[in-house]
Formats: C-alpha cells, structure tokens, sequence
C-alpha cells in the first residue's frame, strides 16, 4: 500500500514534469495541426544549450532556461516559415510530408549534438539537485517539485496568454477558422508563426526541466516521442490544462508500471495509452473536435 | 463622410474555375444595395474579392474614402479592414468554440479598432442584448439565430464604414430571417453604414435595399437603379416572382 501512495505521488511529480515538456506541442500539435515530430528533439537541444550556460558560467539551470527562451523562440519561427514555404502552403498532403520534415529535423538535431558534445551523459548542477524532501516515510526529490512548480507556472502563463491577449484569442481562433480570422484583419500565417515560436520558446524552459531532472544524451528525444504526443492527443488537442491532466494520468501510470513489473515496461505505457486514447476517445479526454 | 465603392471589369475564379466576369458594380456611401442571384453564381467570390480573400485576375475595386482612392483589388485583406470594411460572412463563420465575448474581441483585432473597443462593445451589445446575456457562452452552443447576430456583432467591432452581407438568411426560419434583415436595415438607418448584400431571398433583401443587381453565371445581368424597377425586370420574374421559364 505504502509502495502504491509512493508510486502515485512520485507518478503525480513526474507527470507534471511531462506535462511542461509537452505544453508546447500542445500549441503547435495541438491548436496548429503542425505534426511537430521533432519537438522532443528541440527539447534535448535545449537542455544542452542550457547545460553549455551552467557548465561555463554556473548559471542556474532553469535561469539558463530563461536566457534561452529568446532564442527558442527565433528558431521556432523559422522553423516554421521553413515548414511553411516547403510543405504547408502546398495543400493537403502536407501533414505526412511535414512528418517527413520534422524526422528530418529531429534527425539533424541529433547529429549535429553528437558531433558536438559525443554520446556521453550530461548533466547540471544546483542545489536542489541530488537532495531529497523527507515526508513521512517518503522522500521527495527536489528537482521533481522544481518540476512541479514549473509545470503549473506554465501551464498558468500560456493559459491566461491564450484566453487573455488579443494574439492569444487569435492563436485559437486559427485553428477553428483560418479564413474567417483573415476577415478580422488577422494574417493567419502570421498568427501560426508566432504561435509556433512561442511553443518553441517554452521548450528553453521545458530544456531545463529535463536536464534537472536526469541527465541528457543526444537521442534522448526517442524516449519523449511517445510521451509528448500521447500527452497531447490524450488531452484533447489543445487544451492546455487538459495538457496537466493528461500527463499527469501518465505519469501516474508509468510509475506504477515502474514499481510493480520494472523499468523495461514503462517506455511502452505511452503507445499502449496513445493507442487506446485514438481507438476509445479520439477527440481526447477534453476534447475539441466534436 | 464620403464614401464609394465602384467595381469595374472584375474577372475572377478558381483556377480553370471562371466565378466572376467583367463584374462592374458600384455603392455610393449611405446606400443598401442588394445583390441578387441564385446558388452558384458567383455572390460570395464577389464578396470576397472585394474583402481581399480572393484575388482578382482583371479589373479594379475602388473604394472612394473623402476623396481619397484606395484599389481594394491590390491590397491585403488586414488593410482592407483598417479602411473600414467588414465581412459578415456566408455561414456565419464564428469561432464555435470561443466565447461570444471572445469572438467580438477578434472583430477588434486590428489596432486601429482596439482603440474604440469599449465603444464598439457598447454598440453591440445594445443592438443584440442577447449577445451581452451571453458573452461566456461558447459560440458553437447558440442558436442560429443568436449566431447570425454575433456574426454581424463581430463585423461591427472593426468600427466599419462599409459592411459587406453575405447571405444572411441562410439556414434561419422565415421569422428569424426577417428579423435579421431588418436589423441590418436599422444599422443603416441609425449608424449610418453603407451596406452591400449578397441575398437569394429576393422579398426579404428588396424590404431594406434602395436598389439591387442580379449576378447569373458569374456576369451582372441587371442593374435596376430601384427597387420598382427590379420588380418589373423580366430576369427577375422568371427567377424569382414565379413567372414561367
Ligand atoms: N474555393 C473554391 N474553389 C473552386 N471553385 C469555387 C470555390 N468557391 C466557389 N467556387 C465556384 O465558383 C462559382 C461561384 O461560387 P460562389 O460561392 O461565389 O457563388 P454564390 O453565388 O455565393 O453561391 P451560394 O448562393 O451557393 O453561396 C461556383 O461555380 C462555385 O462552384
Ligand atoms: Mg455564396
């Protein structure tokens, strides 16, 4: 009993770690019909930029997130413009050619980091990582509730971003009705431009959460595949404290998995969960398309 | 303030698709003029032509602002907005799943008309108090009467000068079809808007317009200068006073 509270409580901590790992897919996936296979891959690319700022300056890691979050959001909207001028503009088998592009991407990102940096681990250091919370009889380690306060300050932000700024209201407008947004004098390319920087540039942050949370390697994104997208089509694309829920339910799952048939199980929770999700609930749990 | 609208020679379409031929129209300003014609023929390209969401291949539109001449045909559809002209669209076109309130605050979006929001916001929700009853609903959930009126709600947020109409009967009983034009002939009236409506129901547009064109396959067939001279027209009965083929 007493291993099954630890398993949820620890599974609540990691899911909401997932859950700011996935809250910008939740945006280009989610609200922008962007198949953005290499978001996990913009997240490991994160964590090295933050792991260069902490190993040459002692920068705190998620203060490094920060400083890289301008930078994110640059390359989020080439990223985008790219995917655009390629693929989106072209009509309507864009969505597994832009598959093709975003594995693409993910798969440069992978070289290019392994050409830099090698294989090997790397991880982060701060105070409150290696120390542990003693509740009860359980210990909490402090980087999953640094995790934890970060999910819920992102989750907040890019809520009240979305329902209360007039780029916001647009962003979600986009994905219910392009033309009718042109209407109202809004470039909807533009809308999706900058929305796209914006779920790029919660990956600076997002970056810094996984490498406090263990340490990285270059295909680290492989793991997170799975996890972002389950996440995302689990919540209801683009709902952005469904996104927290959902990966909460996750994380909880994963982590009993995890305690009760070892680790070996747990990668596979996320496809077992995506796949029942599209085959019980395709619209999600708080689903948008009706 | 002097406004007009004058389309001439308008050709466009859908790639081999040919929607509108050597169209030419005009709308001096304070005027209500209908725009008639049957499924197919080409009302909504019009619309959307002059609105900047389809692209002209031949002729001007020409938007006359005290003095000032704008060509609509080579101008995006974010400045065309800023001119002062909005779109109430075929369908309605809301955002179902935003808020009522949501969907009047994207009708401002631009920032010329963010600085009359609460104005604006006023002006909607006194012609459609419905709509202040219901500013959290979501859009998607009202009925498609309430819908047509935030759909022309919205338009006003953008504080227009010039409001294109297209079809608004659709989809609504005879009752609500009635009501809806009327209001659109009270915005006339009372705000003084230039309006231009794209309308099948023949009966129903010609109680607000002061004159009307009929589109047939894309060409204007008729142009009546009143609205007793398009009841008199030939085309018109046949089309649409039950006179035979
Ligand atoms: N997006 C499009 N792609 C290709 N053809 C189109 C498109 N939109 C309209 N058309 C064609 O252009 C012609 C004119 O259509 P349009 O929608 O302007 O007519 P309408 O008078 O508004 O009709 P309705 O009363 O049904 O709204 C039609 O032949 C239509 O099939
Ligand atoms: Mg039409």
């Amino acid at each position: 009993m007493d291993l099954l509270l630890d398993a949820v409580v620890i599974g609540v901590l990691l899911g909401c770690f997932y859950g700011a790992v996935s809250i910008g897919l939740s945006v280009s996936f989610g609200l922008l019909d962007v198949p953005h296979v290499a978001h996990p891959a913009f997240l490991v690319l994160a964590s090295y930029g933050v792991y260069i700022i902490n190993e040459h300056y002692g920068i705190d890691p998620l203060v490094a997130g920060l400083l890289i979050t301008p930078l994110f959001f640059v390359l989020g909207l080439v990223a985008y413009r790219l995917y655009y001028e390629t693929f989106e503009k072209r009509g309507t088998d864009a969505g597994v050619r832009g598959i093709a592009f975003f594995f693409g991407v993910a798969f440069i990102i992978e070289v290019l980091i392994i050409m830099q940096f090698g294989v090997d681990q790397r991880s982060v250091t701060a105070t409150y990582i290696g120390k542990s919370w003693r509740i009860a009889d359980m210990r909490i380690p402090y980087r999953m509730l640094v995790a934890f306060a970060v999910a819920a300050a992102l989750t907040i932000v890019l809520t009240l971003y979305l329902s209360r700024t007039f780029m916001g209201r647009a962003i979600r407008a986009v994905a219910q009705d392009q033309e009718a947004l042109r209407l109202m004098g809004v470039n909807p390319i533009k809308v999706k431009q900058w929305a796209f920087g914006i779920a790029t540039a919660v990956l600076g942050i997002a970056g810094a959460l996984l490498i406090i949370v263990a340490p990285v390697e270059p295909t680290l994104d492989r793991a997170y595949i799975g996890r972002t997208f389950c996440v995302v089509v689990m919540a209801g694309l683009g709902s952005m404290s469904g996104t927290i829920v959902a990966a909460i339910i996750l994380g909880v799952a994963e982590s009993i998995v995890l305690t009760s048939f070892g680790a070996s199980w747990a990668p596979a929770i996320s496809f077992a969960m995506l796949l029942g999700v599209l085959a019980v609930r395709p619209q999600g749990l708080f689903g948008r398309r009706s | 303030m002097a406004l007009s609208l004058v389309i001439s020679g308008l050709d466009a379409g859908y790639g081999a698709v040919k929607a509108l031929r050597g169209v030419s129209l005009n709308v001096r300003g304070g005027e209500t003029v209908a725009l008639l014609g049957t499924n197919g023929n080409g009302k909504s390209t019009l619309m959307k032509c002059i609105a900047g969401l389809v692209r002209p291949q031949q002729g001007s539109i020409s938007l006359d602002i005290d003095g000032t001449t704008h060509d609509l045909a080579r101008l995006s559809a974010e400045d065309i907005v800023d001119l002062g002209v909005a779109m109430v669209p075929e369908g309605r076109r809301l955002f179902p799943r935003l808020t009522v309130l949501e969907n009047l605050m994207l009708g401002a979006f631009r920032k010329a008309a963010r600085r009359n929001i609460d104005e604006n916001l006023k002006l909607a929700f006194a012609t459609f108090p419905v709509l202040k009853e219901r500013q959290s609903q979501l859009a998607g959930t009202m009925s498609g009467g309430q819908q047509q009126m935030l759909a022309i709600a919205r338009a006003l947020m953008s504080s227009p000068r010039l409001l294109l109409v297209d079809e608004p009967s659709v989809g609504l009983s005879p009752l609500l079809v009635s009501q809806t034009i009327t209001k659109i002939g009270e915005l006339n009236q009372k705000l003084g808007l230039t309006v231009l409506m794209a309308e099948q129901n023949f009966n129903q547009a010609i109680r607000i317009a002061s004159r009307g064109y009929i589109i047939v396959h894309g060409e204007i067939v008729v142009a009546a200068k009143s609205v007793d001279e398009l009841k008199g027209n030939d085309i018109v009965k046949r089309l649409y006073l039950g006179g035979a083929a």
